[in-house]
């Protein structure tokens, strides 16, 4: 068990030909991942890394089955590979692209809010279930199996946590990148839910991000759930600017809860635990 | 990406936003013959041209500019000399600024517009629910030195509207507003104002437009005496006119030169500078470092790069950097590999020397190759497995150094 990805999931890949694209998926494809179809739209090869290539992502879905899509198209082309793949009904998308323009993204979460698909990222570095199968670009070496579950908003930092988790001899159930974007597909509390119910996740991290207020709306939510298995923040000084605005307005939007003292006074209240370093972190978690 | 408030301006006429005439100078000279241009008998305002706010209750750090801000009503033309020489080639230091301040380099002279009523409009992106905010306060004497602080204090005080993504305000809306303001424009005039500023946050891909304040004259017209748009740089290759209008000056050098590379480059104080890929693994190691009793002069994210000599003069960037004392170089490889910065590290210490203790951890993608090559290159820097011994080897280098 494991939560959105497993080593039977059928993936195809958006984009698949790039030289990036290739680099990650053969690695992936060496981890065990089911790597079942590409999608290129002006594709000049029927086949690449031993995966037919298809010119929709609606065709490669009926064609092999595929029922989850990773995305690595240039920012530039992304909101149509994004769409196209929502439209198709797949069950999951995961988009590694970064630099997607914001306006962009707003019609991506309109489109997204109508369908039942869960996106993940953009700007991810995707989704791994440890030993089983991976979507993204994830160092495929770092992780081990365990019973926790790991949501985060900050790529290169949840490697850092998971290195530092393994040490003690724990482990992860499934790893999901949200993505480092100001916006993003999913949020903490959709994949809260899913760890909640997964049976072999014991405890959920969350490492929250610059900018947004991500984690507050997951505490508002988490607080109406039923039964709730642990959740622990791992909250870093808040030290940057919001956002490189010169005004006034995005300070306004969020109530003051700029600082991470405010935050985690919120996130404390809603019943959650609060870590300020991974040291902290780990503590917490070996207390459980 | 921001641009100046004269900037704005000029997009906000284009628009049919109406806007005090104004001219920009750049000496007190010039400052006076804009004003003689602009009205005979004024008032004039001089307003600083920097890309940060609160600059009315801001202050000069040369102390020949008096006490007062950055926004100043003239009566005479001698007195918009007076204060367009004060305020020029002086830092203006504000809410937003940080401590060291602006260099303000240009001050925009405009007409003085009597109101009878002036109002916070702000229009920004809430990233949770992926949809435009509308922010509305009415300004008194009492809140306009703060409207942050009103905000935290009193947060009923402003008017939040969700616009989601619609690209016109709806009668409902308007009504809305008008009641909440009191306002003394009529609801069409109103109307018409809101859906500009609509047209041009979407036209030209804005995260953020604010206007602080409009003013309503007496005849009921709606004016924008201030305008600040901040614009996506996501988005900036679909706007190549405002790509144009960018202020390098008001972005430090090696942040711009890092920028240009694709890479975010941040000064904070004196000590340590340290290399990463990634916001978060910055923000832990400098919270680390501050544990361990160090602080931290600079940060370097070289996020995804995969361009072996961008990555190689951005790693210059920091080791040229007078205020670095040692540098951390924390590297844990997804879609960067970890290799490709081992190269960068050895070509830039052939370039230059190394001059100061470099430790570097890498962990992930190519990991094994980036560690021969950096123990097989012959230089004197460490190796570390962690972040925590990584920090304490730096310390303990940087002290035996000394």
């Amino acid at each position: 068990m494991a939560v959105l990805v497993n080593k039977k999931t059928k993936i195809m890949v958006q984009g698949i030909t790039g030289t990036q694209a290739s680099f990650h998926i053969q690695r992936a494809i060496n981890y065990g991942t089911r790597i079942v179809a590409g999608v290129v739209p002006n594709k000049t090869e029927d086949m690449h890394l031993g995966v037919p290539v298809f010119s929709t992502v609606r065709e490669a879905k009926e064609k092999t089955g595929a029922e989850a899509s990773i995305v690595f198209v240039p920012a530039k082309f992304a909101k149509s590979a994004i769409l196209e793949a929502i439209r198709a009904d797949l069950k999951l998308v995961v988009v590694i692209t970064s630099g997607i323009p914001v306006n962009d993204m707003i019609e991506i979460r309109q489109e997204l809010e109508k369908s039942q698909t869960i996106l993940i990222g953009p700007n991810t570095p995707g989704v791994i279930t440890p030993q089983e199968a991976y979507m993204g670009i994830f160092p495929d070496n770092i992780h081990q199996t365990g019973d926790i579950g790991i949501i985060s908003r900050s790529s290169t930092l949840t490697y850092e946590v998971i290195l530092e988790i393994n040490k003690t001899g724990l482990g992860e159930s499934t790893v999901i990148g949200l993505g480092d974007d100001f916006i993003i597909g999913t949020g903490f509390f959709r994949i809260i839910k899913e760890f909640n119910e997964d049976k072999k996740t014991k405890a959920i991290v969350l490492i929250g991000g610059i900018g947004g207020n991500y984690e507050i709306e997951a505490a508002r939510l988490y607080q109406t759930l039923k039964k709730k298995k642990p959740v622990i923040v791992l909250l870093t000084e808040d030290i940057m600017p919001l956002s490189g605005d010169n005004g006034l307005a995005p300070e306004i939007l969020c109530h003051g809860i700029t600082t991470a003292a405010e935050k985690k006074k919120q996130l404390e209240a809603a019943g959650m635990i609060v870590a300020d370093s991974i040291f902290d972190l780990k503590n917490e978690l070996l207390k459980l | 990406m921001n641009i100046h408030e004269y900037q704005a301006k000029k997009i906000f006429k284009q628009f049919g936003i109406r806007v005090p005439n104004g001219l920009i100078a750049y000496t007190p000279n010039e400052a006076k013959d804009s004003a003689r241009q602009i009205s005979e008998t004024g008032p004039w305002v001089v307003k600083a041209q920097i890309q940060a706010g609160s600059r009315h209750i801001g202050k000069f750090s040369d102390k020949r500019a008096g006490r007062k801000g950055g926004i100043r009503l003239s009566k005479s033309l001698d007195e918009v000399y007076e204060n367009a020489d004060e305020m020029l080639e002086n830092l203006l230091v504000t809410n937003h600024t940080g401590a060291k301040g602006r260099l303000v380099s240009r001050v925009y002279v405009e007409e003085y517009i009597k109101t009878i009523q002036k109002v916070y409009l702000g229009l920004v992106v809430d990233w949770v629910s992926a949809s435009v905010m509308l922010l509305i306060t009415p300004i008194t004497e009492n809140n306009e030195d703060d409207i942050v602080k009103l905000a935290i204090k009193c947060p009923e005080s402003i008017l939040k509207i969700n616009l989601g993504t619609q690209k016109e305000i709806t009668a409902a809306q308007v009504k809305e507003i008008s009641e909440f303001l009191q306002i003394s424009a009529e609801t069409k005039e109103l109307k018409s104002f809101l859906n500009k500023m609509l047209k041009i946050f979407y036209h030209y891909d804005a995260t953020m437009l604010e206007i602080n304040p409009i003013g309503i004259s007496k005849d009921g017209i709606i004016w924008a005496l201030d305008a600040k748009i901040t614009f996506d740089a996501n988005a900036l290759y679909r706007h190549t006119d405002i790509i144009k209008l960018a202020d390098e000056a008001e972005i430090d050098e090696r942040e711009q030169t890092a920028s240009k590379y694709g890479f975010q480059y941040k000064e904070l104080e004196s000590g340590i500078g340290i290399i990463v890929n990634g916001d978060g693994l910055a923000l832990n190691i400098i919270s680390e470092a501050k544990k361990q009793g160090m602080n931290t002069a600079c940060f370097l994210n070289l996020k995804g790069g995969v361009d072996r000599d961008k990555i190689a003069a951005s790693i210059k960037l920091m080791m040229t950097n007078p205020k670095v004392d040692g540098i951390f170089i924390n590297i844990l490889g997804g879609f960067l590999r970890c290799n490709l910065i081992a190269d960068g590290i050895i070509s830039v210490a052939n370039d230059l020397g190394l001059n100061i203790p470099l430790v570097t951890r890498f962990e992930g993608t190519n990991k094994k190759e980036a560690t021969d090559i950096l123990q097989n290159s012959g230089l004197s820097l460490l190796l570390a497995e962690d972040t925590f011994t990584g920090l304490k080897m730096l310390k303990d280098a940087i002290e035996e150094d000394l």
